[in-house]
C-alpha cells in the first residue's frame, strides 16, 4: 500500500519511470548514457546486456552490482594491507583508483566517491591512513544505505574529527567547526540556520573527542545544559542534536539537490518543485538513499534526451570512464597521481566542501592536465584495453580513420561531434603513418577535446 | 609608442637576444648601472602598465595575531595561550607589533612599501568560509544572482588593456577563484610552468587538433549549448595561453632568489612573466591553511613566514627589474578570527581583519584604528571599512578602471596609495 502511494506520487512528475514506448528508443546510446551517469561507463558486453534487459531491469542490475571475483578481491585487499602497513595516505589513492577501475559494483563506487566529496576529509591533514581507510569503508557500506545512520557515524568518525580540528572539545570554549559544517555542508546548506544555532549546536558536541585513534565521549567535558537550536530547547543528550538537524525541512531538499547534480545535470539549479517528489520519497523511505537513486536513474528526467551531455565529466569520470568503456586496466599508481593533477586527488579533496564539480572542474590548467594525463594513460606500458595493448586493441579500426573515429565516438562520447571536428580527427589519423601510433593519438586528441568533457 | 608597440619591440629585442645566444642569459647579471637605466626607462609607466597581484590567505587569517595589539589587556585576556608578548613582536608603533614570523614584512614597512588597512569587512558578516569568500569574490550576497567576480567584471569591461595576453591569470591547481570569473573573458589558470604545456611525443599534434577543433568545428554545437560553449572557449583559451606562457617564460630566468615555498614559487613565475613583457594586468594566487581551529601557534607561524617571505622576495625582484612602482600586491582573507581563543588552543571563525597592500607606491603604515576589543559583534571584531572601499581604490586609483559599475555602487576610496 505504502509502495503504491509512493509510486503514484511520482507518477505525474518528471521522475516517473522512463517508458520506451512513449519517451524514446531504449538503445545503445541511451544505455551508454545511463552507464556514464551511474557506473563510469561500461563494456560493449554490458551495454548489449542492458539494452536487452530494458530500463527497469538495467537499473536493477546497476543497483545490485555484479559478483566480486575472489581473485580481484584478494588483490584489492592485499593492496590495501600494504598501504596501511606503510601508513601512506598518498598510496591509498592508488588503492581506491584500483577499486574504481575494477569494481564489479560501479554504482556503489560512484556513491562512495560522492560521500567522500560530501563528507570531505583530506589526507594532507589526516595523516593516519588507517583512519581514512575506515572512513572510506563506512562510505562504501552506506553508499546506497541510510543517510541518518551515515551522518551519525561521520559525527563520531575519527578521520572527520581530526580533519575538523575537533579531537578535543571542551565545555568552557566549544569548538564550532564540526557544528558549523554539519549544518552548512553535510545536512542543511548555508542559509538554513543562524550563527546562534552554530554556537548552540557546538555545545552539544563538547566532550566528543578522539583518543588513540578512537572516538570517545568525555562526560566531564560535555555541556549537558539546555540549548536552543532551530526552534527547539532541550538538553539534546547523546546524539539527538544530529537527529534534530536531519529533521529540519530543508535537509531532504539539500541532499536530493546534491544527488541531482551528481546524477542528472550540473546546471541550471533544479527548482524546488522538481526536487519535491524526491525529497518526499527520501523522507518516506526514512532516509534510505537507494530508493531515491533508483527513482532518479530510471526516470524520464534522467534517461530522456534532454539530460544527455548535461554534465562536465569529473577527472575520475574521464579516465575511469575511458577504461571501463573499453574494458581497460592501467597502473593505478600512475592514474592516481594524474587524478590529483587533474584536480581530483582521491583522499585529497581541496577542502571540507569537497569538489564543487560542474564548470569548476575546468580551467586551462586542468584541461592541459586532462590532455597530458590521457596521453600518459594510453601510452602506459601496463594499460590494456580488452586484455591487449591499446595499439593492438585499436588496430581493429586503424586501417580506416573514418571508422576509427566513429567507433571511438560511439563508445566514449556523450554528444555527437560536429562534422568539422570529425574531419579534423580523421585528418589527424590520416596524417600519421604508423598505424600503431595512429589509434592512440586520435584517441588522445578526441578525449582531450571540449565535447569529450561532457557526460 | 603605445603599449602594444612597446611590447612587441621588447619581445623582438628579447628574441634577438635569444638568437644571439648570450645577451639574454646575461640580462639579469648586467652591471648595476645598466639595469638601473633600463629600470628607469620602464618605470615611467602609465596606468595601462600597472599590475595587481592578489594574494588570497584562505581559511581566515588571524588578524589579531598578525598585527598584534600586544599591550591591549583585552587582547591578552582573550588569548591566554595564543597571545604574543610585547617582548616578541616586531614593533610597528607603540600599540602594535608584527608577529615575529613577519620579519620580511616588517622590513617592507620600514621601507614604506607596506600599507596595513585595519578593520576591513562587511555588514552582517557571514562566518562560513565559502559564503564569506564568495562575498569577497563577487561583492554579492548569496540571495543575489550572478556568478561573476569583481575582477571578472572588470575584465569584461577592460579586456583590451592587456593586449593579446589574458587580462587575468590564476596560478594554482584549485578551481578558478570566483573573483576572476567573467562572463565574456576566459581567465586561464596555470599550476606550474612545467605542467602548463602539452607533453609527450605527440604534444604538437594533439595541441593542433584541439586548437582547430575548439575554435572552428564546435562553434555550431556551442551556439545552442552553454556548457559546450564554455568548454570550447576554455579549451581554446588553454591552448593559446599554454603557447604564450611557454614562450614568455623562455625570456626570463627569474633573477632574484626566492624562498623554496609553494607561494614564493608562484610569485616567482609571476615575476618572470612580468619581466618577459607579458601584459596581463591581474595575477591571483592562494595560500591555504589559515583555518586554525586547533593548535594554532605553530601552523600560523609557518603560514605567516611563508606569506611574508614570499611577498618580500617578490618585492625585491620587482625592484631589481624596475617594476616595483607599477606593481601592487593585495593580501586579504575571507574573515579574521574570534577574539577569544577556543579550548583547542585555536580560534574559530571571526569577522573584520586587516588587509595588506605592498608595492612601490603605497602610503606605508597602518591605516585606520583597530576595531574595539570591547564592543564586539558576537565575539568578533566589528568592521569599520567596507572591503569594497579597498577594491574601489585598487580599481580606480591603481588600475584606472571606473569602480562604480564593477562594484555596483560607489565607494569612497582609501588614502593608501601615493601618486
Amino acid at each position: 500500500m505504502a509502495a503504491l502511494m509512493q509510486g503514484s506520487s511520482l507518477a505525474a512528475t518528471p521522475w516517473a519511470p522512463f517508458d520506451p514506448a512513449v519517451d524514446g528508443a531504449w538503445n545503445e546510446r541511451r544505455v551508454r548514457h545511463l552507464l556514464r551517469r551511474a557506473a563510469f561507463g561500461g563494456s560493449d558486453e554490458l551495454v548489449a546486456e542492458l539494452v536487452a534487459a530494458g530500463p527497469a531491469a538495467a537499473v536493477d542490475r546497476l543497483i545490485t552490482g555484479a559478483d566480486d571475483a575472489a581473485d580481484r578481491r584478494a588483490a584489492s585487499e592485499q593492496l590495501a594491507r600494504t598501504v596501511l602497513a606503510n601508513n601512506a595516505p598518498k598510496r591509498l589513492s592508488a588503492w581506491w583508483t584500483y577499486e574504481l577501475i575494477t569494481t564489479p559494483h560501479p554504482l556503489r563506487e560512484r556513491m562512495t566517491l560522492f560521500w567522500h566529496g560530501h563528507f570531505a576529509t583530506g589526507g594532507d591533514k589526516v595523516t593516519d591512513a588507517e583512519a581514512l581507510y575506515r572512513q572510506n569503508r563506512l562510505f562504501r557500506d552506506e553508499a546506497l544505505g541510510d543517510f541518518r545512520r551515515l551522518t551519525h557515524a561521520v559525527a563520531q568518525d575519527p578521520a572527520m574529527l581530526i580533519y575538523l580540528d575537533s579531537v578535543t572539545n571542551r565545555k568552557a570554549h566549544p569548538n564550532e567547526n564540526f557544528a558549523r559544517e554539519l549544518m552548512e555542508l553535510f545536512v542543511l546548506g548555508e542559509g538554513n540556520y543562524t550563527e546562534a544555532d552554530v554556537q548552540q549546536l557546538a555545545r552539544c558536541f563538547t566532550g566528543w573527542e578522539v583518543k588513540q585513534g578512537r572516538f570517545r565521549f568525555n562526560r566531564y567535558q560535555h555541556d549537558g545544559g539546555e540549548k536552543s537550536i532551530m526552534g527547539k530547547t532541550d538538553a539534546f543528550p547523546d546524539a539527538e542534536a544530529v537527529d534534530w538537524v536531519i529533521d529540519q525541512p530543508s535537509a531532504p531538499f539539500f541532499i536530493v539537490g546534491k544527488l541531482y547534480r551528481l546524477l542528472v545535470a550540473d546546471e541550471p539549479q533544479p527548482s524546488r518543485e522538481l526536487l519535491a517528489p524526491l525529497a518526499q520519497q527520501l523522507v518516506d523511505a526514512e532516509w534510505r538513499i537507494e530508493p531515491v537513486v533508483r527513482t532518479m536513474l530510471a526516470s524520464k528526467q534522467l534517461l530522456g534526451d534532454s539530460a544527455i551531455g548535461r554534465k562536465v565529466r569529473s577527472p575520475v569520470d574521464l579516465a575511469v570512464g575511458l577504461l571501463r568503456s573499453l574494458d581497460g586496466i592501467t597502473s593505478s599508481t600512475a592514474l592516481a597521481d594524474d587524478l590529483l593533477g587533474m584536480g581530483m586527488g582521491l583522499f585529497f579533496p581541496p577542502n571540507v566542501k569537497g569538489w564543487d564539480g560542474g564548470r569548476t572542474w575546468i580551467s586551462s590548467a586542468t584541461l592541459l592536465a586532462r590532455a597530458n594525463s590521457l596521453g600518459r594513460l594510453i601510452d602506459h606500458e601496463s594499460t590494456r584495453f580488452n586484455s591487449v595493448s591499446p595499439s593492438e586493441y585499436l588496430s581493429q579500426w586503424t586501417d580506416d580513420p573514418v571508422r576509427l573515429v566513429t567507433e571511438l565516438e560511439q563508445r566514449l562520447l556523450a554528444v555527437t561531434l560536429p562534422a568539422a571536428t570529425r574531419e579534423k580527427l580523421i585528418a589527424l589519423g590520416r596524417g600519421i603513418d604508423q598505424p600503431e601510433r595512429r589509434g592512440r593519438v586520435v584517441l588522445q586528441a578526441m578525449m582531450s577535446g571540449p565535447l569529450a568533457q561532457l557526460a | 609608442m603605445n603599449n602594444r608597440q612597446r611590447l612587441l619591440q621588447r619581445r623582438l629585442f628579447l628574441q634577438q637576444g635569444a638568437v644571439a645566444g648570450t645577451a639574454l642569459a646575461l640580462g639579469s647579471r648586467l652591471p648595476g648601472i645598466l639595469t638601473q637605466a633600463a629600470a628607469a626607462a620602464r618605470s615611467r609607466a602609465d596606468d595601462g602598465d600597472r599590475i595587481l597581484i592578489v594574494v588570497q590567505l584562505s581559511g581566515g587569517n588571524d588578524g589579531l595575531n598578525t598585527v598584534v595589539p600586544h599591550r591591549n589587556e583585552l587582547y591578552q585576556a582573550a588569548r591566554p595561550t595564543l597571545r604574543i608578548a610585547s617582548a616578541d613582536v616586531l614593533g610597528i608603533n607603540d600599540d602594535f607589533g608584527f608577529h615575529p614570523a613577519c620579519r620580511a614584512l616588517a622590513d617592507l614597512l620600514e621601507q614604506d612599501s607596506l600599507a596595513i588597512v585595519q578593520g576591513v569587512g562587511y555588514e552582517q558578516p557571514n562566518r562560513s568560509h565559502f559564503e564569506s569568500m564568495d562575498i569577497w569574490h563577487t561583492c554579492r550576497r548569496k540571495e543575489e544572482r550572478g556568478s561573476d567576480g569583481w575582477l571578472g567584471r572588470a575584465f569584461d569591461r577592460h579586456a583590451e588593456t592587456a593586449g593579446n595576453d589574458p587580462p587575468g591569470l590564476f596560478l594554482g591547481a584549485n578551481k578558478l577563484p570566483a573573483a576572476l570569473v567573467a562572463r565574456d573573458t576566459q581567465v586561464p589558470s596555470i599550476n606550474s610552468p612545467e605542467q602548463f604545456k602539452f607533453q609527450g611525443a605527440d604534444a604538437q599534434l594533439v595541441a593542433d587538433a584541439l586548437q582547430e577543433g575548439s575554435t572552428a568545428g564546435e562553434a555550431m554545437t556551442a551556439e545552442e549549448d552553454e556548457l559546450a560553449a564554455f568548454l570550447s572557449e576554455s579549451t581554446a583559451a588553454a591552448v593559446e595561453a599554454s603557447g604564450k606562457i611557454a614562450a614568455a617564460l623562455e625570456q626570463s630566468d627569474g633573477g632574484s632568489s626566492y624562498p623554496d615555498t609553494p607561494l614564493a614559487t608562484k610569485l616567482r613565475t609571476i615575476a618572470r612573466l612580468i619581466e618577459s613583457g607579458f601584459q596581463t594586468r591581474v595575477y591571483y594566487v592562494e595560500i591555504d591553511g589559515f583555518d586554525t581551529h586547533a593548535q594554532q601557534a605553530d601552523a600560523h607561524r609557518a603560514l605567516l613566514e611563508q606569506w611574508s617571505g614570499a611577498v618580500a622576495a617578490l618585492t625585491q625582484d620587482l625592484a631589481r627589474m624596475g617594476r616595483l612602482d607599477d606593481t601592487l600586491v593585495l593580501s586579504f582573507s575571507e574573515f579574521g578570527r574570534r577574539v577569544a581563543e577556543n579550548a583547542s588552543e585555536g580560534t574559530d571563525h571571526g569577522a573584520a581583519a586587516p588587509v595588506f597592500l605592498t608595492g612601490g607606491r603605497v602610503a606605508g603604515g597602518i591605516h585606520g584604528d583597530l576595531p574595539s576589543l570591547e564592543n564586539l559583534d558576537d565575539g568578533d571584531l566589528r568592521y569599520h571599512t567596507d572591503f569594497r572601499r579597498v577594491y574601489a581604490t585598487v580599481l580606480g586609483q591603481w588600475l584606472g578602471w571606473n569602480p562604480t559599475p564593477i562594484l555596483g555602487q560607489s565607494f569612497e576610496p582609501l588614502n593608501v596609495l601615493r601618486g
